[in-house]
């Protein structure tokens, strides 16, 4: 059925420290809630409280309406089942022991279990795919298959609220995806309230439809992704500049913190590496370059191109044309000027047409002007070249002094070695 | 459970036929059936006054309360080390045996002659201090409500050292009664009457009764308080009535037969090695194995150097020590405690 929970004004300081500080929420039966939130701001506490580990020191939570001391611990444990991040199993029980263990609070003192608490074991193993270690001992488990164990565990305790605490932390990523599949697919079939503290924000918004942030023991924000999930929420609840975007593969809301600089913000020294075109080609020699401290630019690309993305991600120059366009005399010049203020340019293993073949007379220019060209994959040139005259192109520019590279991972040494080589580098700093 | 159920019988009736002087094992139950108000003897007249109580008076009594101080030790081990889920748990962790060892200590020293209810002084005594260091340990653990389990563990191991330091300081200037001393903390179960099986059984069996009753709280235990928690186990309750039922287990114990080591510590992993972590069995088989090994090792102390007796403390360890390491070695996947525990 799932149950309601309402959290008012929760309160509880550890020593003269609060950890929740007036957390005021609540949640419908039949959500599906991830809790997020940095590191110390309350996830985990609010979880304990929730499930009566932790008593709060104020303020309420209230189950469908009643408040949540009026239950007794076994009523608790029949209404509320707890995944914990890691368990700790010592003992040489076995899965089907640990997982019997879930019927505890629907057994009186000595009564045994019978053949329908069987048979509710036997359904949770079976849903959870630990079916074949039934008569394993949980020690000789690996991680995942424990957390597995702990969630059938959950499973046969028949709970209407699946409390979840960080329980993919120690997970591989096949693993944490379906133990959160798993989660929603109780939530779904069940109608099990499941309210999960969860780390990896990337991962929550596959897997769950409301969320809830917290920050310093407060609800900042709650509702959908994209009222949560934001780029100032973020700076205000993790400390950092963060970008949100959808994710060109399955559309969904996704967070990147990785390597985001703000607008004006360059990086000081380093050669300037021009790469030209963009697509998934051109991505790993950006990336790379990038990681080594170039200063790089890019282009020309259209503007939904990958290596456009890459570009406004990281606030570098870019050229960009119109898409399915030839570029014009505009695009043309503005190329060249760019080139001329790299210390090196990359070709990458692009796709090469009609379309962009224009782009080696500019190249042809600068490496007459003395200007070190790289191409890479040259060997490779045929079959992604949709002109069929693009092999030959590129062996006239290497007559007239470009390099040949074989793969991406050449380019940092030799665009380092002709920079220090022109004067321009560590030598002198 | 079948098994270790012949194994008390076996050695019950082991202990009866050995001894300084040895009973033949038909006389044995001619004697025991001859108690029995219904039975009508039958060849009872051969067997001398002298043999019938040498069983009666002194075998018999000897028995039981081997079998209660065994058991009691061995479920109290079981017990402690699910509690503090740590397999070095033993009955005296808490420092219950430090605290009866200072009662009796005190009265041997004493030399009070206080006696109630036909007992003498050093088993109350003991009895006092066994249960009043468990009380004080529990309240030096308390925070608020509740009681963590590893603070009850430091508690009980700082306890355990300060009144064993007081006991080794009395100990030292014990003079003429320093054999006294030494002998009673070796342990034996010398000199058992019945008076002592009527005051220790009941102890013990309100000890078991209680601890048996909350084994299935005890396995939610061992995977840690908040699942147990989690599970509906009402935790710091259930700790209280286990740390209160073991601790009566072993104050019972100490106080009739001073400190016997080795039984609580070893039978629940041999039990655990055997059969698994489950307490609903662990519990009664431990008390079966524990009741076994201490009749057996107490029949090998009296008959060893005859008519003398050694303490059956240094029995139990020396037969009980090597029996459990070639258990371990026998299965070398030791998981039953978790690899890395």
């Amino acid at each position: 059925m799932g149950l309601n929970i309402d959290v008012h004004g929760l309160q509880l300081t550890y020593d003269t420290h609060p950890v929740l500080d007036g957390t005021e929420f609540s949640v419908e039966r039949g959500d599906l809630v991830a809790l997020l939130g940095a590191n110390g701001a309350g996830k985990s506490t609010l979880l304990r409280c929730i499930s009566r580990v932790l008593q709060p020191t104020g303020g309420q939570i209230i189950l469908e309406g009643q408040q949540l001391q009026n239950f007794n611990t076994k009523e608790v444990a029949r209404l509320m089942a707890v995944v914990p991040q890691e368990t700790t199993a010592d003992f040489d029980f076995t899965v089907e022991d640990i997982v019997m263990m879930g019927r505890f609070p629907y057994l009186r003192r000595f009564q045994k279990e019978d053949q329908g608490d069987q048979e509710i074991v036997r359904r949770a193993m079976e849903m959870t795919g630990i079916s074949h270690l039934a008569d394993r001992s949980i020690a000789t488990l690996s991680g995942g298959e424990k957390q597995r164990v702990i969630m059938a565990r959950a499973v046969s305790q028949q709970p209407e609220v699946l409390l979840l605490d960080e329980p993919t932390a120690n997970l591989d990523i096949g693993y944490q995806s379906m133990l959160l599949e798993l989660a929603s697919r109780l939530n779904r079939e069940k109608d099990v309230t499941v309210i999960a503290a969860i780390h990896d924000i990337n991962l929550a918004v596959h897997h769950f439809n409301r969320f809830i942030l917290l920050s310093g023991g407060r609800v900042l924000a709650a509702g959908r992704a994209e009222e949560v999930i934001t780029p100032e929420n973020i700076q205000k609840s993790y400390g950092v500049s963060a970008s949100t975007y959808r994710h060109p593969l399955h559309g969904v809301l996704q967070v990147s913190v990785v390597g985001g600089r703000k607008t004006g913000e360059h990086v000081e020294g380093g050669p300037a590496a021009h790469v030209i075109g963009g697509g998934e080609e051109a991505l790993p020699a950006l990336e790379l370059l990038s990681q080594k401290g170039c200063r790089l630019s890019v282009g020309p690309v259209s503007a939904q191109d990958s290596g456009c993305r890459f570009a406004h991600f990281h606030s570098l120059p870019v050229i960009i044309v119109p898409p399915f366009t030839s570029m014009n005399s505009e695009h043309r010049s503005e190329h060249l000027k760019m080139m001329r203020k790299a210390d090196a340019v990359v070709v990458p293993p692009i796709p090469f047409g009609e379309g962009n073949l224009p782009i080696f007379e500019e190249v042809e220019i600068i490496l007459k002007e003395g200007k070190a060209v790289y191409i890479i994959d040259l060997e490779g040139v045929e079959a992604r070249d949709y002109s069929g005259r693009a092999r030959n192109l590129l062996k006239g520019l290497i007559k007239q002094g470009a390099v040949a590279l074989e793969k991406v991972e050449d380019l940092p040494a030799v665009i380092n070695s002709g920079y220090n080589r022109d004067g321009g580098g560590v030598n002198e700093r | 459970m079948a098994v270790l159920f012949m194994l008390l019988v076996f050695s019950t009736i082991a202990a009866m036929v050995w001894g300084a002087v040895e009973i033949a094992w038909r006389d044995v139950f001619v004697v025991l059936a001859n108690t029995l108000p219904f039975y009508e003897s039958v060849a009872g007249t051969e067997i001398t006054q002298v043999y019938r109580d040498i069983l009666l008076q002194i075998r018999v009594p000897r028995v039981i309360l081997a079998a209660a101080v065994g058991s009691s030790l061995a479920v109290a081990g079981a017990v402690f080390q699910g509690l503090f889920r740590n397999p070095m748990a033993d009955p005296y962790v808490i420092g219950i045996s430090s605290g009866a060892a200072l009662g009796a200590v005190f009265a041997m020293l004493g030399g009070f002659s206080l006696a109630l209810g036909g007992f003498g002084a050093v088993p109350l005594f003991a009895f006092a201090g066994g249960i009043s260091t468990m009380m004080l340990v529990y309240s030096m653990a308390r925070v608020g409500r509740a009681v963590p389990v590893m603070t009850l563990l430091l508690a009980g191991i700082a306890v355990s050292a300060f009144l064993s330091a007081l006991v080794s300081l009395f100990t030292y200037f014990a003079g003429e009664k320093l054999h006294m001393v030494v002998f009673w903390m070796m342990g034996g179960l010398g000199g058992a009457t019945w008076q002592q099986v009527q005051v220790m059984v009941p102890y013990a069996l309100a000890g078991y009764i209680c601890v048996s009753f909350f084994s299935r709280e005890l396995n939610a235990m061992l995977l840690g308080e908040e699942t147990a928690s989690n599970l509906g186990v009402n935790t710091e309750q259930v700790k209280k009535i286990l740390l209160v039922g073991a601790s009566l287990l072993v104050a019972a114990a100490v106080s009739t037969s001073g400190i016997i080591g080795f039984v609580g510590l070893v039978v629940p992993h041999f039990v655990r090695l055997v059969a698994g972590p489950d307490h609903r069995f662990l519990i009664p088989a431990s008390a079966l194995l524990g009741g076994s090994l201490l009749i057996a090792t107490d029949t090998l102390a009296r008959i060893i150097i005859a008519p003398s007796e050694l303490p059956v403390g240094i029995i139990t360890a020396l037969i009980g020590a090597p029996m459990f390491i070639y258990l371990l070695k026998k299965r070398r996947k030791l998981r039953y405690f978790g690899g890395g525990g």
